[in-house]
């Protein structure tokens, strides 16, 4: 018996390939909820009768998760999502197939050239092929601007709030015509975050280096942040809390930019103002938030096969139909002419908005992120929530930030 | 001795799976992590000697020693209160007096048993600052709104809190037993020498309470000193604003698992055992010292 399973198991007759064996390429991958849809792995498996595909959608912390497998060497599955964490993984780019060994060049035209580049390592590897993306535009209440005086129409909105300067005149404007009882924006992190996110750097160079606190970007972001608390156009509703879906429902906030995936968190936490709102194209330019990839790890057995299921579950087709089944936002800007993308949506008073986000998604500047971009990200953001919140000195604590982040960086 | 224990093997081996567990689950691990401190590791790949450099940065850590003082405020905001309801629940479940005894230790208990995620998802919603219960109440009677979860020393009180809501029935529980097992003919010759309940409380009930209470403050202590799942899920892995919720496991957590220095993380574990075992002893020689 055992010797069967072994002998079967290495296929020692060569020449006998697996094919003409007519035995199935089993692979395993790993996602996790809406970040493939169902529909479309079942349709894989008709597709590649040779592959045997277990598809496990792993809950809870899923990058941590992945970390402790990576660690282990054990267990590991041949394809992988990652999400927009995949640069903390580059140090560790030998673990993964470089995808332009397995053909992935053929195709690189197909996909927008800064998300394709999310994914190469800075010696050059491939490690994650695109998936969804995540372009920003401005949500806003088109009611309370108008009732404020402001443009309301999506283009007049775009042509005239095009600025953050701009977008927060309209924000005093808005402060003053309800009394202070209507905020302009969520938080500080998310302004600081979406100045970021239009620039062309972030605080690495490919190379390592770090480009340092008093970049024109860090600086412009830190001020316009600054300045969003010190008008009080901010209403201090973080992200994933009740608190801000609860705002958002009551229209105390008044608009905010965000990545085309808030679309979905906004209908669930604010069904109340549905109708209501609309997406112009964001002040100051255009950006990316999030967006996902896949990658094949290194421990597989079969990379070829594991390279076209891929390429085949990402393919712009198949793309187009996440969009509509999951909302997930195409990276092949093929499909960004697809009727389907040009559909009217309630929630927005029958605003297309795929239009303004595959507008967005094709000028966003491409920027190098770095291994280290989440830490010294992160310091920043967490001191900004101190000026917001505790009322700290802004230039204390922008001191206090230049210390910690070269300390952070020392180690 | 070898002889003797092959002689007793069949002992030995039904007694092995606790040890075979306890090398697999427990001494490897805190060796692993006492090798670990001394290394440089992003979790995934090669490990660099480091010397004591986790320990010399950990020392001049801004963010560890707030996460230190954080931890000490947090421990006593909520073991004083939670010992001190405590006591008082535990001398009513004992008093004669009181009906549905059984009914009482067993609500009292039961906080302890309920998942310490949806307490804390109860408490957020309890002290939010927009739309929360206790702001709610607050405003209904016409007093200003309170940002609980802004201000460094409200965090630690709603994080204070869901400690004293989750472990004050469980040492109620304790001291009950404690209480059960002082001989009731003390009382009664304290009785009979005319002392009032109060005197009897405190010449009688307290003192030999002591042993119980020194157990209780040092499980507190330890527990008090691990807190993370309370701030963790109340103001998330930064500890909230100032990160004033930051805990000393929490920031362990963090430098380990979200900024992947795994052996800072380590460092950070060893120097809060030094710290448990420190403050383990303090508590011992305050709470023994006077009896002996």
């Amino acid at each position: 018996m055992v010797c069967v399973l072994l002998i079967s198991g290495c296929s020692i007759w060569p020449g006998q390939d697996d094919s003409a064996n007519n035995k199935k390429v089993a692979l395993t991958l790993w996602y996790w909820n809406r970040s493939i849809d169902d529909k479309l792995i079942a349709r894989a498996k008709e597709k590649f009768p040779n592959i045997e595909l277990t598809a496990q959608k792993i809950g809870g912390d899923f990058k941590a998760k992945l970390k402790t497998t990576l660690a282990a060497r054990s267990g590991e599955p041949d394809i992988v999502a990652l999400n927009d964490w995949i640069m903390e993984l580059f140090p560790s780019e030998d673990r993964f197939y470089n995808l332009y060994d397995l053909g992935a060049e053929d195709i690189e035209d197909q996909y927008l050239p800064w998300k394709w580049k999310q994914g190469v390592t800075p010696s050059g590897q491939m490690i994650g092929f695109p998936m969804d993306t995540g372009p920003t535009a401005l949500f806003y209440r088109e009611d309370l601007f108008k009732e404020a005086g402001l443009p309301s129409e999506p283009e007049d909105v775009t042509r005239q709030i095009n600025s953050w300067d701009a977008y927060a005149t309209a924000g005093e404007q808005l402060k003053e015509k309800f009394a202070g009882k209507v905020y302009l924006t969520d938080n500080i992190g998310s302004v600081y975050n979406q100045v970021l996110s239009q620039g062309a750097e972030r605080y690495f160079r490919p190379d390592g280096s770090f480009i340092g606190m008093d970049s024109a970007l860090v600086r412009t972001s830190w001020d316009t942040s600054i300045a969003f608390k010190e008008k009080g156009l901010l209403a201090n509703a973080d992200g994933w809390t009740p608190g801000w879906n609860a705002a958002m429902n009551n229209g105390e906030i008044a608009s905010f930019v965000g990545a085309v995936w808030m679309k979905q968190v906004l209908q669930e936490a604010a069904p109340d103002t549905s109708g209501k709102w609309r997406v112009a194209r964001a002040p100051g330019g255009d950006g990316n938030n999030g967006g996902s990839f896949l990658s094949i790890l290194k421990s597989s057995e079969h990379p070829q096969e594991a390279f076209e299921l891929v390429r085949w579950l990402q393919s712009p087709e198949n793309q187009l139909e996440q969009y509509q089944t999951l909302n997930l936002f195409p990276s092949a800007p093929g499909v960004f002419d697809d009727p389907a993308m040009k559909e009217e949506e309630p929630f927005f008073g029958g605003q297309a908005t795929g239009p303004v986000f595959a507008e967005s998604a094709q000028q966003v500047p491409d920027a190098f992120f770095g291994e280290r971009y989440p830490s010294v990200h992160n310091i920043i953001t967490r001191r900004l929530n101190d000026v917001a919140k505790q009322n700290a000195d802004p230039q204390q604590v922008w001191t206090d930030t230049v210390h910690r982040v070269e300390r952070e960086l020392q180690r | 001795m070898w002889s003797r224990m092959w002689e007793h093997r069949a002992l030995y081996v039904a007694i092995s799976p606790f040890y075979i567990l306890f090398a697999v689950f427990g001494l490897f691990p805190i060796g692993f992590s006492l090798y670990l401190a001394f290394h440089k590791w992003d979790g995934i790949g090669v490990m660099t000697y480091n010397g004591f450099n986790n320990f010399k940065y950990m020392l001049t850590d801004a963010e560890f020693w707030q996460a230190v003082g954080n931890t000490f405020m947090i421990w006593i905001y909520s073991t004083i209160p939670m010992l001190f309801f405590a006591l008082i629940i535990a001398f009513l479940l004992h008093a004669p007096f009181v009906k549905f005894r059984t009914l009482f230790r067993v609500g009292y208990f039961l906080p302890n048993v309920t998942s310490i995620v949806a307490v804390a998802i109860i408490f957020g919603a309890l002290f939010a600052n927009n739309y929360g219960f206790l702001n709610y109440l607050l405003q209904s009677v016409g007093l200003p709104v309170v940002e609980w979860l802004n201000a460094p020393w409200g965090i630690k009180v709603a994080i204070s809190s869901m400690v004293v809501w989750r472990w004050t029935g469980y040492n109620a529980v304790i001291y009950l037993a404690g209480l059960q097992s002082i001989p009731q003919t003390l009382y009664e010759a304290a009785k009979i020498d005319g002392a009032s309940a109060i005197q009897s409380f405190f010449r009688i009930t307290i003192p030999m309470l002591r042993p119980v209470i020194l157990f209780t403050v040092i499980t507190s202590t330890i527990g008090g000193m691990q807190l993370f799942t309370e701030p963790q899920v109340l103001v998330g892995n930064d500890g909230g604003a100032g990160a004033a919720g930051m805990t000393i496991v929490l920031y362990l957590y963090r430098e380990s698992f979200i900024n992947n220095y795994f052996g800072y993380g380590a460092a950070v574990g060893w120097g809060m055992f030094l710290i448990i075992a420190l403050f383990s002893i303090v508590n011992w020689k305050l709470v023994q010292g006077k009896s002996s």
